[in-house]
């Protein structure tokens, strides 16, 4: 299979001269379709970092990115708008969204900027909302939700171009646990059941091992990349697993 | 991203922060309100001084004066008479004359048809066998062809004719005890002129009178200077003659300032040309309205100065107002970008919420300025206007209103460009870092 995106001699510097930071520092990684990564490693680490990097958010001071095997930094501007629209789903550390307009609206946002019509994306929005489980909430101003509603709007909106790569970073960071395991297992059901490739950033050791790959990060360096199952379609296992970590979860809490 | 899709959202954006909007636009407001209303009222007088002036036709009339008379004539058609300095060497103001020679000269230049010396006529009084009063009466000829009043019935004295002919206005109808407009038309009226140098023999019977037969009436004009009553050629030549009949001949030439005649308009500028060689300046009517317009159109400039001004400050307004808007949106810019939303939609994103600023200024500006013009022109009509119903104080021509809202709309994108340039140039992810 070939992979969607490679990343050679990453580097990132934050800042000038004196000031000068190196966040990331020769990262190398391929990641194949279908995978679910987890980029695991201690605050600062530059697991932000490197996933806007990955997610052509943000150019690399050095090294490239190549998506279906070409290199990003030739993409003109068009292609690389269109490349994020059309195959990438972002969540966010921080929720996002526009808190004046509807849930609605900002599941939509994607579609809009797509430039779909009204009527499509309505119906394409409130079938993401149905994935998460807030149709009933999409006339609701967006500032209204609780947290863990909040994240689920992200979630919609991550979703509602049906991506072939979503980019999460710490999808249930601010979640109670229960709220946390809802959107996991939503991810992962995409992951499953439509192929779409994962990639996680997260501190929490218990969502890493639901992936089939863990990155490990430290001072903006690999420190360990593994993966754990090279089989992708093994959901019974993994729900299996997930009910251990849960149950994990609730004995420790 | 649709053009609609934009177009919406950024009306919508722009009325999230209603005071804040609503103030820019009312700076805009100011200035667009200026420059419409004072546009409306200026095409109002042209509209109406070339409704008169269609009217009246005659553009083959022509008025001749000694080129040393020049600002005298200009200063009375337009102003009434101007008091300047007695000079000694000149004596009073109008002095210069013109001569059987220089007429001859002036008669044979290509195109001109007729010219005669103009005839000051003061006539003491006009009256009718239906009546026992006499009315006072000023009277003009006009040596053209096509001079075309407001008549209402009848028909305009004709200058071929033998028969003295004249043109009432409907004030004079009633006054002279005619029952209406039509029985008045060829019916006689008596003009009494006084014979100035039988006055010194017998002042008490010095009143010469002359019968004309009315071919119609017309109605009240700007351009009938003062009620003037429109005479044909032989009713002008016999009160003339009758005026001056008695008085030696040197001293009658000594007050021919003034030619009248008619010319063919097309060659005027030639005519023009070859009258200022011999020393005489000629005026027609256009050019005497086009001092009347001038005035007007100062006016005008003057009014969309201020309104430039007023445009110029809310422009300031715009790209305030827009700055705070992108600095408030840093996140919401950074989020639609990572979502591919090109820098080009962004620019554009919010120069299309300064054109609207500027779009419903004007909006506003032409609503409000059809309100007051109109609710002004209707007391105008009261007041002072009376006289003239077919005089709109303010028109609204599209064509003008249209062009005046895309110049403001212009303007107010070029304020925008720059925060637009700034909301645009934004990186996706320090955006998203904005707190
Ligand atoms: N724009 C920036 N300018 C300067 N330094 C930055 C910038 N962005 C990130 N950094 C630095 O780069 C390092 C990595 O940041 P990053 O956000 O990737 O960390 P992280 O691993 O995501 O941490 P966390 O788990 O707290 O989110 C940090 O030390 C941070 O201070
Ligand atoms: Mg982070």
């Amino acid at each position: 299979m070939d992979p969607v995106i490679t990343a050679k001699h990453l580097s990132k510097t934050y800042g000038k001269k004196a000031l000068a930071f190196r966040a990331l520092k020769d990262i190398n990684l391929t990641i194949y379709p279908g995978e679910s990564v987890a980029i695991v490693g201690k605050s600062g680490s530059g697991k932000s970092t490197l996933m806007h990097l990955l997610a052509l958010l943000d150019r690399p001071t050095e090294g490239q990115i190549l998506i279906d095997g070409s290199n990003a930094s030739q993409l003109r501007s068009r292609q690389l708008n269109r490349l994020r629209n059309r195959r990438f789903g972002f969540v966010f550390q921080q929720f996002f969204m526009n808190a004046n307009d509807t849930v609605l609206d900002n599941v939509l946002l994607p579609l809009k900027i797509a430039g779909l019509s009204r009527f499509k994306r309505k119906a394409k929005a409130l079938d993401a909302l149905k994935v998460v489980d807030l149709e009933n909430k999409a006339k609701s101003k967006a500032n209204d939700l609780s947290g863990g509603q909040k994240q689920r709007v992200c979630i919609a909106r991550a979703i509602v171009n049906d991506p072939e790569v979503i980019f999460a970073d710490e999808p249930t960071g601010n979640l109670d646990s229960a709220t946390g395991d809802k959107i996991t297992d939503l991810l992962f059901k995409l992951n499953h059941k439509h192929g779409v490739t994962l990639i996680i950033v997260t501190h929490d050791e218990d969502l890493a091992k639901l992936c089939n790959r863990i990155i490990r990060l430290s001072d903006g360096k690999i420190i360990s990349d593994q993966t754990v199952r090279k089989n992708l379609k093994v959901s019974a296992s993994t729900r299996r697993e997930k009910e251990a970590a849960r149950v994990k979860k609730a004995n420790r809490g | 991203m649709k053009l609609t899709d934009q177009i919406i959202t950024a009306n919508h954006n722009l009325f999230r922060n209603k005071t804040r909007t609503f103030l820019t636009i009312l700076a805009v407001f100011i200035g667009s309100f200026t420059i419409i209303l004072s546009n409306a009222v200026n095409v109002g007088v042209n509209d109406f001084i070339d409704k008169q002036v269609e009217s009246i036709g005659g553009d083959d009339f022509v008025m001749v004066f000694p080129a040393a008379m020049s600002d005298q004539i200009t200063a009375i058609t337009t102003s009434g008479s101007k008091i300047t300095e007695y000079n000694p060497t000149t004596g009073s103001a109008l002095t210069a004359s013109i001569t059987d020679e220089d007429l001859t000269k002036l008669q044979n230049v290509d195109g001109v048809k007729l010219l005669e010396i103009y005839h000051i006529l003061t006539p003491e009084w006009v009256t009718s066998s239906k009546t026992d009063k006499l009315y006072t009466i000023s009277v003009e000829y006009f040596p053209s062809d096509n001079v075309n009043m407001d008549v209402l019935v009848g028909k305009m004295p004709d200058n071929k004719s033998d028969r003295f002919e004249i043109l009432l206005n409907e004030d004079y109808v009633s006054a002279l005890g005619f029952k209406d407009n039509e029985s008045a038309v060829g019916a006689d009226i008596t003009i009494g002129i006084k014979q100035t140098a039988a006055c010194y023999t017998r002042p008490n019977d010095c009143v010469a009178k002359v019968t004309a037969t009315v071919t119609g009436v017309q109605a009240p004009s700007v351009l009938s200077m003062d009620g003037d009553l429109y005479i044909n050629s032989a009713l002008d030549q016999e009160l003339y003659s009758l005026s001056i009949a008695g008085i030696p001949n040197e001293l009658v030439s000594q007050n021919n300032f003034v030619a009248v005649g008619n010319i063919e308009p097309d060659k005027i500028s030639q005519i023009r040309e070859e009258f200022r060689e011999v020393g005489y300046e000629l005026m027609t009517i256009d050019d005497e309205i086009g001092l009347i317009r001038t005035f007007f159109d100062v006016i005008l400039i003057v009014f969309n100065i201020f309104g430039a001004i007023a445009l110029l400050a809310a422009s300031i307004g715009i790209i305030n107002t827009l700055f705070m808007s992108v600095q408030e949106r840093t996140r919401e810019i950074g989020l639609m970008k990572a979502m591919g939303l090109s820098n080009g939609k962004i620019f554009f994103a919010f120069s299309l919420e300064a054109i609207l600023l500027g779009f419903w200024g004007s909006v506003i500006g032409i609503a409000m300025s059809m309100l007051v013009g109109y609710i002004g022109n209707d007391i105008a009509h009261q007041a002072f206007l009376s006289d003239f119903p077919t005089f709109q104080l303010v028109v609204f021509d599209p064509v003008r209103m249209g062009i005046i809202t895309l110049i403001i709309m212009f303007i107010a994108f070029l304020a925008g460009t720059l925060p637009a340039r700034r909301a645009a140039h934004q990186n996706p992810i320090d955006a998203l870092r904005y707190e």
